[in-house]
């Protein structure tokens, strides 16, 4: 049988890639939002920007680690291959990573700041100079910075949709797919930061945008999904065959129950559920804590099946061998 | 020097092949290929069923393609392609990222857990280079394995890709596939 030459460690990597996008994503529009004047959602901006760099750099770190050759991996920036996806990419996350660390930095509350370039030793002068307050700058670091989370959430659909070999992964609808459900992982991963936080608890407004913004971002998902299925179904007959591994092959199950179930449709519905009464009716929104743990945490599991989905049964598809497969 | 242009390739006459696999071993003696790894193989595809059936041999390795897949994909251009067509890895700007081996169509890749990087069919360019032919065509017992250049007018490559109808494997890819069939 076939053997799967990307593993485990690409499927956590292109989760976390995704997530820390969607962080970044989310956090820097609440960054923008303003109610008279004032900053609407100025915990979830900063719960954001905090958390957002460290996903990918713990992703990074297991993409490097998964090399042949791991201590090669500088290679990838000195060369420069504008055809290969992974070398665009490489240069991409790298410049991404420093904008939101730099992003998370300038939302770094004064006190953590101060405590932070305490433990530097006070002769290393150049070290020091970086201890500035950048808090005046997070709208400009937020726009600099939302094209590049754009550009990792898109990125990491191309890599795999770039593959003309692979059928399963070859149309030009995989790039959104993995965007959206990277928005949509972010807007996920801060609800469930947020209601997890028990120092500052969570108040409704702020599940309120948050809900409101994955309902967007998983209902752009759905609408990218169920194009790639019919459209493959009225494909040629390579990508027809490629479909059957979750159209009734290995990863039918895992896909409609556990990622389309589970992971996407349950989850929404519990967001529609909760969010429903006040825009429809003009109710005052509640927002069950209970709910809204479900939800998100059901949705970073959607996020990552999805990933595994693709990673794994696209490695299986091909255009020889697929005849063998049925 | 000789600086007329030159296109390697291999063209195969797989009604020949008695499936003996002696190319299999001659390629692995010859690049020292690991237990287990492959650069090249025979594939056996069955028709029919008992009494009325038949089964068609037809070896397989790195097509040497026209615009290479693999290549292209490579961040670091440790994939690359010499200018008579034969598509080799440079090892020591590999790093293993395997990204080679999901976009070749025909699978003609490995990982070589020893050194960490990907080998492949090298269409064995150290014995091309002196002048001899691949050790898989060398051994072949019932030559169904020509070697040539089709750049070359008066070629054996030429005169049967001439002469005989032929095809390539997966030509839908784009890949340009070099190997050719006789039919």
């Amino acid at each position: 049988m076939h053997e799967f030459n990307w593993g485990l460690l690409i499927v956590v990597y292109l989760f976390l890639g995704g997530l820390s996008a969607g962080l970044f994503f989310a956090a820097g529009l609440a960054n923008y939002l303003e109610v008279d004047g004032q900053p609407a959602y100025p915990r979830i901006a900063r719960m954001g920007a905090l958390l957002a760099p460290w996903p990918v750099a713990l992703g990074s770190a297991l993409l490097i680690l998964d090399l042949g050759n791991w201590y090669r991996f500088y290679k990838l920036f000195t060369h420069f291959r504008w055809e290969s996806p992974m070398s665009i990419g490489s240069w991409l996350l790298t410049l991404f990573t420093l904008i939101a660390f730099a992003y998370a930095f300038a939302w770094l509350p004064e006190e953590w700041r101060m405590k932070l370039f305490s433990k530097v030793p006070a002769t290393w002068k150049q070290v020091h100079r970086l201890n500035v307050d950048l808090s005046a700058h997070r709208k400009t670091l937020a726009m600099i910075g939302f094209p590049f989370s754009i550009g990792v959430g898109i990125y990491t659909g191309v890599l795999l949709g770039a593959v003309s070999a692979r059928p399963f992964w070859n149309t030009n609808l995989v790039a959104q797919m993995f965007l959206f459900s990277a928005l949509s992982s972010g807007a996920a991963a801060l609800l469930l930061a947020m209601v997890l936080d028990k120092r500052n608890p969570i108040e409704t407004h702020e599940t309120k945008f948050l809900i409101t913004l994955d309902i967007v971002f998983i209902s752009l998902e759905l609408f990218i999904i169920l194009p790639y299925l019919i459209h493959g179904q009225l494909s040629v007959l390579a990508v027809k065959q490629a479909l059957w591994l979750i159209l009734g092959g290995p990863y039918t199950v895992l896909f409609w129950v556990f990622f389309m179930g589970l992971g996407l449709l349950v989850p929404l519905a519990i967001e529609v559920y909760e969010l429903a009464p006040s825009l429809l009716k003009g109710r005052t929104f509640h927002g069950s804590r209970n709910l809204a743990l479900a939800a998100s945490s059901l949705v970073l599991v959607g996020g990552f099946l999805l990933r595994y989905i693709f990673v794994y049964a696209g490695q299986l598809s091909s255009f020889h061998k697929m005849g063998m497969l049925h | 020097m000789d600086i007329r242009k030159r296109r390697y390739a291999l063209v195969i006459d797989s009604r020949k092949c008695i499936n003996c696999k002696a190319c299999v071993v001659a390629c692995k003696a010859e690049n020292g290929v690991p237990t287990g790894n492959f650069r090249n193989w025979i594939n056996a595809d069955r028709q029919g069923e008992y009494p009325k059936l038949r089964i068609d041999f037809t070896p397989e390795q790195c097509h040497h393609c026209e615009h290479p897949s693999c290549v292209r994909v490579c961040p670091t251009g440790a994939s690359w392609q010499r200018k008579d067509g034969i598509v080799l890895v440079y090892e020591d700007d590999c790093i293993g990222c395997r990204y080679c081996m999901l976009a070749c169509p025909y699978d003609a890749r490995y990982f070589h857990e020893e050194s960490g990087t990907v080998h492949k069919c090298t269409l064995c360019n150290h014995r091309v280079d002196k002048g001899e032919v691949p050790a898989c065509v060398e051994t072949c017992p019932s030559k169904v394995r020509v070697f040539g250049d089709l750049e070359d007018p008066a070629g054996r490559l030429h005169e049967l890709l001439a002469t005989r109808r032929h095809i390539v494997k997966e030509p839908q890819t784009g890949n340009g596939p070099q190997l050719y069939y006789l039919l």
